[in-house]
């Protein structure tokens, strides 16, 4: 009895063991990004060209830095943060590797916003982040019901009272910060000033949380929300607003009148890529204009790739045209970089709004 | 077997209970029993015979399809089993595993209302009939096998009840215990004076300790009465088989006369037997035999026995058990096989295998019952 | 029995998977998480030992009043589990037998091979302002306009119970099943009513399994994430969220391990006291 237990025991752990690695053997990119951003068939194109397998793995900014903070870099080939959320996590975590310009086809790229991002993701010298993707956030109201809601601050309004969402996230904060006729993006530097600014807003929210029914976490949560009529004027992106307006044309992304927040999604490179020359390939790929139209049809937001505005159905170039009269692109403002610190003062403010009550 | 104490003696009766299961099945068929006050009431059977419902039914765990049940004259068939006056013993004895023994014999008085002090005196003055002084704060699993069943009965018995109801408590009790236990529950039931209703599949232990048996069979009351004339005047084939060893055999009735009749068996014996009253038997009827192994008398070396039926045998296998000891014989003519209790004189201390034998008994240990088809 | 070096060797090297799994996945995080949590950032790259963490969880009462909230609302959460499951599992294990006693069982099991996620999108179907509940009481006219359910404490129970059911079903069932019939009948037999035979017969039985599953019921509400933050709305204040929110969403990692350990340390501290107050000890109710 004694000796074949041995045996199994040993059987069993050797067993264990072996399962634990088994390493992969085609050549892969390991991309993480946003819903929307690596559509199947853009993907299948990429595979039939380049014989590369993706890999995708869907998150959003936290997320992002999160997993890579945790693997100190390792686990992606190449990542999508926001342009604003790239040097401060760069210089607490160090979880980026430069982006070696050269290896890109910069001149598929609208100009002024690859100098923009160049700018904004310059960490110590050295670029991290190359634009893809830029879209706003403001607001997604029911016309029909909510023909008043023009800004941020309206949403606290009685006649919108129980029927109002957004998130309990700092764009929240630097929206609401721009309607009461701040600047947070000027006080930036300035902490102290922030920290006013801050508070400012936070009784604002507190006194405005009685009109939020909920607020929402993801972006389909928010969609079912207004759909359904449960909600009739959020704050929320662009692309939700227009794809609500697809089904229901009494819904539609506003621009607010302090001005949408302006974001622009990078590619940027994790510290411990396995495979650059992948990672290079796929951003050549996907700006070609007739890919990134196809990715602007999946994702609803526009991106950087020169020209792909004429791939783009019409559909959705009238709803922008709709959401933004010229003098509104004009009025975007777009984040700058986040300085450390800025968010453990947010924090805390969105935990007291939570809290409160 | 009906008995002729007045009706205020009687402390349980049961006017034609029948119990169906599922339309089909019947597991109760109209029996009718009393059962006067202070006796040991055993009903017997073998498994399946209907006895633990009928026991249920008396408790009140199962309702009766029809029939009465009466305690002291009263009907309960309706009262629910926590308000009638009689406790169960159960199988497993089902004493609490959470509460000592004394809480275990306080419970009945604590749902009774008793005073605190009054529960005490109780507990300890039953705890003391039954022979356990010192176990009150014991936990039920220090117990030996046969103090739980004391502690068991003497939960009930401190309630006082009209008639206690054991369903097979010794069952799970090896030998030594239950033979033990036999004495001890007679002595009990006389001690406490309370009716016990017992059932049980084993026959030694009711006739050790009932005054009346009723043997049940297929839903219905076989034969009721004493233990002895359970075994010596055995009504039916299946009480004659079933109470008590026998020999066994099947035949036909060759010829009838006012003592008895003669019979064939099948195996070609031809033996004179008698039978119950009831029964009037006629020429090629068939018939099944029983005769007890003690019945039947040994002579070595051709000696002279009394009995109408004679056979002259041969020694097959001696079964050695001291005072229970038995041969086996093994008839030459029709190589049938017949036990024989083995008379305890020096006489028969040397049997050995293959010697002649003459056996011998009456015509009256011959009970021939008809039989069936 | 004989235990010899070799059967001992034997069962350590069947135990070494577990053991294994125990030190890489529990233990190891666990040590990890404390270290982390006893340091503080005083700019990039740069920590120093400090107990600043502990401290901000007792200085701010948001964290801690968030904290009382969960484990109030997880005791009550478990305590109406109980009250709930205790009559499902009486009657799985004690009224119904064969076929029909498998079926129902396995009715309370169905919910449960759906992920969780699921399940409170379910709730949030059928809770919703232009949910199910809503629609069908102003059919019933019962009420004039929309009625909403969802995004409030009550919400939160309902998901949590639901949730934690079949937690206490299992143990509950499994300790009344093993509880002969024969004891309930003499607690009848000997004078005791409905109440007191369950009083004093079932529930003394079943406390072992009460007690596990209670523990089991409170530590995963206490450890929910999903269920307080879908159907809570604005108000669900949540620990395991402010963990969350700590360790993604702030990258503020010191401080979300010093949530972490003081969440375990004060969950083994309510669990132990509530074996403390039903007398029951840790091995037995797990055996």
């Amino acid at each position: 009895m004694k000796k074949p237990m041995n045996k199994t025991a040993l059987t069993v752990l050797a067993g264990t063991l072996a399962l634990v690695a088994l390493p992969l053997k085609a050549e892969t990119l390991r991309l993480m990004t946003w819903g929307g951003y690596a559509p199947d068939n853009v993907v299948e194109m990429f595979e039939k060209e380049t014989g590369i397998k993706v890999k995708v793995t869907k998150s959003n900014n936290e997320g992002m830095i999160s997993k890579l903070r945790a693997t100190r870099g390792a686990g992606f080939d190449l990542v999508q943060p926001s342009q604003d959320r790239i040097v401060s996590a760069q210089a607490d975590f160090n979880i980026y590797k430069p982006i070696d310009l050269s290896q890109i086809d910069t001149t598929q790229m609208v100009g002024s916003m690859l100098e923009a991002t160049k700018k904004s993701t310059t960490h110590e010298g050295k670029v991290y982040g190359v634009p893809h993707v830029w879209g706003t956030s403001g607001l997604v109201v029911n016309r029909d019901m909510a023909s008043n809601v023009r800004d941020y601050t309206d949403l606290c309004g009685a006649d919108v009272a129980g029927k109002v969402s957004y998130r309990l996230k700092r764009p929240t904060l630097i929206g609401f910060a721009f309607a009461m006729g701040e600047d947070p993006f000027a006080a930036y530097g300035d902490k102290e000033k922030y920290s006013r600014i801050m508070d400012k807003v936070e009784k604002k929210l507190i006194s405005c949380k009685a009109n939020v029914k909920t607020y929402w976490s993801g972006g389909d949560a928010l969609i079912n929300l207004v759909r359904s009529g449960e909600v009739h004027a959020a704050m929320a992106w662009d692309a939700g607003g227009w794809k609500i307006n697809n089904e229901n044309k009494s819904v539609t992304f506003v621009a607010p009148r302090s001005g949408a927040l302006g974001w622009i999604d990078t590619f940027a490179l994790p510290r411990k890529t396995k495979n650059e020359a992948a990672a290079y390939k796929w951003i050549n790929f996907v700006m070609q204009p007739k890919v990134a139209a196809m990715i602007t049809e999946s994702a609803g937001n526009f991106t950087a790739s020169k020209g792909a505005d004429n791939y783009v159905n019409d559909t959705l170039k009238a709803q922008y045209q709709e959401s933004f009269p010229s003098a509104d692109v004009d009025n975007i403002k777009w984040y700058p970089p986040v300085p450390a610190g800025l968010e453990e003062i947010e924090g805390k403010v969105l935990d007291r709004v939570k809290s409160a009550g | 077997m009906t008995t002729s104490s007045p009706i205020d003696l009687i402390d349980l009766e049961c006017r034609q209970i029948r119990k169906t299961f599922d339309r089909y099945f019947t597991a109760v068929d109209d029996v009718s029993f009393s059962i006067p006050r202070g006796s040991f009431f055993s009903i017997l059977g073998p498994s399946g015979c209907g006895k633990t419902t009928l026991l249920r039914m008396l408790a009140g765990f199962e309702q009766p399809t029809s029939g009465e049940i009466f305690i002291k004259g009263k009907s309960v068939t309706r009262t629910p089993p926590n308000k009638r006056p009689v406790n169960m013993v159960f199988q497993h004895l089902a004493l609490f595993p959470t509460m000592t023994v004394a809480e275990n014999i306080a419970y009945g008085l604590r749902r009774r209302r008793v005073g605190k002090s009054e529960i005490a005196d109780r507990v300890k003055s039953v705890l003391k009939r039954v022979g356990l002084p010192d176990s009150g704060y014991k936990k039920i699993d220090q117990l030996s096998g046969g103090q739980k069943q004391r502690i068991a009965i003497a939960r009930c018995l401190v309630l006082n009840p009209d008639v206690l109801l054991l369903d097979e408590p010794l069952g799970a009790l090896d030998l030594k215990l239950r033979e033990h236990m036999k004495v001890e529950l007679k002595q009990l039931q006389e001690e406490f004076g309370t009716t016990f209703v017992y059932i049980t599949h084993d026959q030694s232990e009711a006739l050790v300790m009932s005054d009346q048996v009723a043997v049940m069979n297929n839903g219905v009351f076989e034969q009721q009465g004493a233990p002895r004339d359970l075994y010596y005047q055995p009504q039916t084939a299946f009480v004659a088989g079933f109470v008590g060893e026998s020999n066994r055999w099947l035949g036909k009735v060759t010829s009838t006369n006012h003592a008895g009749i003669e019979l064939m068996t099948d195996s070609g014996l031809k033996l004179s037997g008698q039978f119950g009253a009831e029964q009037s038997l006629v020429v090629g009827d068939r018939v099944e035999v029983f005769v007890r192994p003690e019945a039947i008398s040994l002579s070595r070396g051709g000696g002279d026995s009394k009995g109408q039926n004679r056979l002259r045998c041969d020694v097959g296998n001696v079964l050695f058990d001291g005072a229970k000891s038995q041969v086996l014989v093994v008839d030459p003519v029709t190589d049938g096989e017949i036990t024989v209790s083995l008379p305890q004189t020096a006489d028969f201390a040397s049997l050995i295998r293959g010697e002649p034998l003459a056996l011998a008994w009456t015509a009256e240990q011959t009970r021939c019952f008809r039989a069936e088809g | 029995m004989r235990t010899s070096g070799g059967f001992r060797l034997g069962l350590m090297l069947l135990l070494s998977p577990m053991l294994l799994w125990l030190l890489l996945l529990i233990i190891l995080p666990h040590i990890n998480m404390g270290i982390i949590s006893l340091s503080e950032r005083v700019s990039s790259n740069n920590y120093v030992f400090s107990l600043n963490n502990y401290e901000e969880f007792f200085a701010e009462s948001l964290y801690w009043n968030t904290f009382l909230r969960t484990a109030l609302m997880s005791i009550l959460a478990t305590i109406l589990t109980l009250l709930i499951a205790f009559p499902v599992s009486y009657y799985i294990a004690k009224m119904l037998k064969g076929r029909s006693k498998g079926l129902v069982f396995a009715l309370c099991l169905i919910p449960f091979w759906v992920s969780e996620l699921v399940r409170t999108y379910g709730w949030m179907i059928l809770l919703r302002e232009s949910g199910v509940f809503s629609n069908f009481l102003q059919w019933l006219g019962l009420a004039d306009g929309p009625v909403e359910f969802l995004y409030n404490d009550i919400a939160i129970m309902v998901g949590l119970v639901y949730t934690s059911m079949l937690f206490m079903v299992v143990p509950l069932v499994t300790t009344l099943d093993s509880l002969d019939n024969s004891y309930i009948e003499a607690g009848y037999d000997l004078g005791g009513n409905g109440f007191t035979v369950m009083r004093e017969i079932v529930i003394p039985h079943a406390t072992p399994g009460i007690v596990s599953g209670c523990i089991v019921v409170f530590m995963l509400t206490l450890g929910n994430y999903l269920t307080p933050a879908l159907l809570g709305g604005k108000d669900s204040l949540w620990f395991t969220e402010q963990i969350f929110t700590q360790f993604i969403t702030r990258f503020n990692w010191e401080q979300g391990s010093a949530f972490g350990i003081l969440l375990l340390v004060l969950s083994s501290l309510i669990v132990w006291l509530g074996l403390k107050v039903t007398r029951q000890s840790f091995t037995r109710v797990m055996s």
